[in-house]
């Protein structure tokens, strides 16, 4: 299927374009584990999210599938607009702004995503070279930024800075399956859409009860149910 | 046609009476509303069931397709889901009627409840897996809010606990499924069919092997996590501890298997692609990983909800060696453990939440005497501790000799380690259950009312009937969907099933 025609712009300038996006992602993602403030944590999620949705209408331009579109308009609508608004709303609410919480340091967690780039571009390697003249990188830049996510997920002990972990992890699925695949069907692109924006309610009620229970959204403290 | 009607109805009822149930007024209003959702499940299954077991797969439209695996599942969570929503009506009705929860939150429970089922019915009949992993997905979101739902500390931390790893989980079964279309573009073409795992295992050979090597890593551990396989299944003790027992039951009977479903399936697909001399290696290690920790953490647990939560790694462990291993006997050995893994689990949680109404502590150690104080719950624990041993005449001693027999054919070190570690399972259960069961009783605790009773009590009776018979005998219509399934995943001979 590299048959795909790329009408407009000659394939190597469109690839280029579409590479120097998604690494863009890729330095917000580590603009997020290296921030101290919460709320600076959720703005840079959302400049993410812009990006990710600018990589996607390039790929939608380039190729000609436009439902792909559609996809970058829910994408700024719900992950660059809805959830940092609720986000924003839990941390006011909470009164948590003052500073992410640690359980690893920046210039360690730095060191360690550094690891996991390089990780992720050698384990997607062998697979590289199935992928389409446009996005070859694609796959590899979408993994680190799965994994960073996850990283951030552990390294972080507020509930706050897990969730924008969780919604990094899902910018890089969504990344993988638009510049590496070109789009899932539209059907189940609104389906993970519907998905993530009910896990980021959940996540919402979650962390407000947790707050209720235990004056805290400190997830270290959770330690009721240790062995 | 019937069949096709039949499920539609199948992946409709479970949300419309999640819907209704919220705009029920009373108790009783509710228990008609979900006695006739378990009605209309039993007949609609029984159709699919009987329609798949004489030879067509069902299709409608693009979208739904059930096959001989896809029918043993809607089997499994059509019988288990219909006892757990019955006994739900017994025990949440007691919590009600004991003024530990009001009548709203008594009606978003079966509400979640219902959704939670008709997401995994979805998983089981959809004909993509892209579309299966936004219904796993589905079934997550309504858990973690079923399993935080007591709302004490320790249910909010069990539940977060839940969240985060499956969420992990799920992302990373993703990033597996988005390999899987990206190899599949090149065959297929961007579009809907490069999902689909009818479309996928026939073009199988042709997908590219280390694509579809890489996409099942991600799948396994994604899939894995939500199936509680070691090293990843550090949720579940806590999430089947602290979650209403009803949920525990549901948890291990039916997610567990039905996370167990996506992974076999995308197997299914990448051992076409790449052989089985991949998969093998990873799901049987994986298998006797989860075997060995479950048995040894039964042995130092003192919560006989987390006891059983143990007990369910262990047997997704058994489950996952059995697919591991291959060959008639251990495929079908895999499938049979799932099936009477869901029914002996589900019947063990059931008694459990009993003793947990009349003593509300979580005490292995403080129950004794459990036969002759409630025969019911006791007699229904001591068939399920029996059943879970892996003792005759119970359907999982038949698969667990089956998995060993297969394996002792294969590389007999692997069957060597396989028992040892069954039999430390089965010493550390029994040893944990039989003192709760046997002795004298320390008095029967609080008093359950009649009304609770008479739904425990028949969701109990069911389970025990089903689990029992299918150790002496199997139906017509099951015979017909094993021997297909044994077919898929790549054994030519059909075994003598007893």
């Amino acid at each position: 299927m590299t048959g795909n025609a790329m009408p407009m712009v000659p394939a190597d300038l469109g690839s280029q374009l579409v590479n120097v996006c998604s690494m863009m992602l890729l330095v917000t993602s580590f603009a997020i584990v290296a921030q101290r403030r919460l709320s600076a944590c959720v703005d840079l999620f959302a400049v993410q999210s812009v990006f990710l949705a600018v990589t996607a209408a390039l790929v939608a331009f380039l190729t000609g599938i436009h439902h792909i579109y559609v996809a970058a308009g829910l994408t700024i609508l719900i992950k660059a607009i809805i959830i940092p608004m609720i986000l924003k709303k839990v941390i006011e609410r909470l009164n948590v702004q003052r500073e992410v919480a640690f359980v690893i340091n920046i210039p360690p967690s730095l060191l360690i995503c550094g690891a996991l780039v390089i990780l992720a571009f050698s384990v997607t390697e062998p697979v590289a070279s199935l992928g389409f003249l446009l996005t070859k990188d694609s796959l590899a830049v979408a993994l680190a930024i799965v994994l960073i996510g996850f990283f951030t997920m552990i390294a972080r002990k507020k509930a706050v800075t897990q969730v924008v972990g969780f919604l990094m992890v899902e910018n890089g699925l969504f990344l993988g399956a638009t510049a590496a695949a070109y789009g899932m069907p539209l059907i189940v692109e609104l389906g993970v859409f519907f998905d993530v924006l009910v896990a980021g309610l959940i996540i919402g009620i979650y962390t407000h009860r947790l707050q209720d229970a235990f004056d805290s959204v400190d997830v270290s403290k959770l330690t009721g149910l240790k062995e | 046609m019937t069949a096709g009607a039949a499920l539609v109805v199948l992946t409709l009822a479970p949300l419309l009476a999640g819907l209704l149930s919220l705009a029920t007024p009373t108790r009783q209003a509710m228990e008609w509303l979900q006695g006739t959702l378990v009605a209309v499940l039993l007949v609609a299954m029984g159709l699919v069931v009987g329609h798949v077991a004489s030879g067509n797969d069902i299709v409608v439209g693009h979208l739904l397709r059930v096959d001989a695996l896809g029918a043993f599942m809607t089997l499994m969570l059509a019988i288990v889901g219909g006892t757990g929503l019955i006994y739900a009506l017994g025990y949440m009705g007691e919590e009600l009627a004991r003024g530990h929860l009001g009548y709203r939150r008594y009606r978003l429970f079966f509400c979640l409840l219902n959704l939670y089922l008709w997401a995994m019915l979805l998983a089981a009949s959809i004909d993509n897996i892209a579309l299966m992993w936004i219904a796993v997905e589905g079934s997550t979101l309504a858990a973690a809010l079923l399993v935080g739902f007591e709302r004490t500390k320790a249910a909010l931390e069990a539940g977060w606990n839940y969240i985060i790893l499956s969420f992990i989980g799920i992302a990373l079964a993703l990033f597996g499924t988005v390999l899987v279309y990206y190899a599949a573009e090149h065959v297929l073409g961007v579009s809907m069919e490069a999902l689909s795992w009818s479309a996928l295992r026939r073009v199988g050979p042709t997908l590219d092997p280390t694509t579809m090597k890489l996409a099942f890593v991600f799948v396994l551990i994604g899939y894995g996590t939500k199936a509680g396989v070691a090293p990843m299944h550090t949720w579940l003790p806590d999430a089947h501890a602290e979650a209403p027992t009803p949920i525990s039951a549901m948890l291990s009977a039916l997610m567990l298997n039905i996370a167990l479903y996506a992974v076999l399936r995308l197997k299914n697909i990448v051992d076409q692609a790449a052989g089985t001399a991949f998969t093998a290696p990873i799901v049987i290690g994986l298998g006797l990983l989860s075997i060995a920790v479950a048995a040894v953490f039964m042995l130092i647990e003192r919560d006989y909800k987390r006891l059983f939560a143990y007990s369910s790694i262990e047997h997704v462990g058994i489950a996952l060696v059995g697919f591991g291993i291959g060959g008639p006997a251990g495929v079908f050995g895999g499938f049979f453990h799932m099936l009477n893994h869901a029914l002996a689990k589900s019947t063990a949680f059931y008694a459990a939440g009993l003793v947990l109404l009349r003593h509300g502590h979580k005490m292995t150690e403080r129950v004794t005497g459990l036969l002759r104080q409630d025969p019911a719950a006791g007699g229904g624990m001591l068939a399920a501790a029996i059943a879970l041993a892996g003792m005759p005449p119970f359907g999982l001693f038949i698969s667990e000799v089956l998995i060993v027999t297969a394996a002792y054919q294969r590389h007999p070190w692997i069957a060597a380690v396989f028992l040892g570690l069954l039999a430390l399972a089965f010493a550390t259960l029994l040893a944990q259950v039989l003192p709760m069961i046997l002795g004298e009783s320390l008095g029967a605790g609080q008093h359950v009312a009649g009304s609770t009773r008479r739904f425990t009590t028949s969701a109990l009776i069911v389970n025990i009937v089903a689990l029992s018979s299918l150790g002496f005998y199997m139906p017509g219509f099951l015979r017909e969907l094993f021997i297909p399934m044994i077919g898929l995943f790549g054994a030519d001979v059909a075994i003598k099933i007893p």
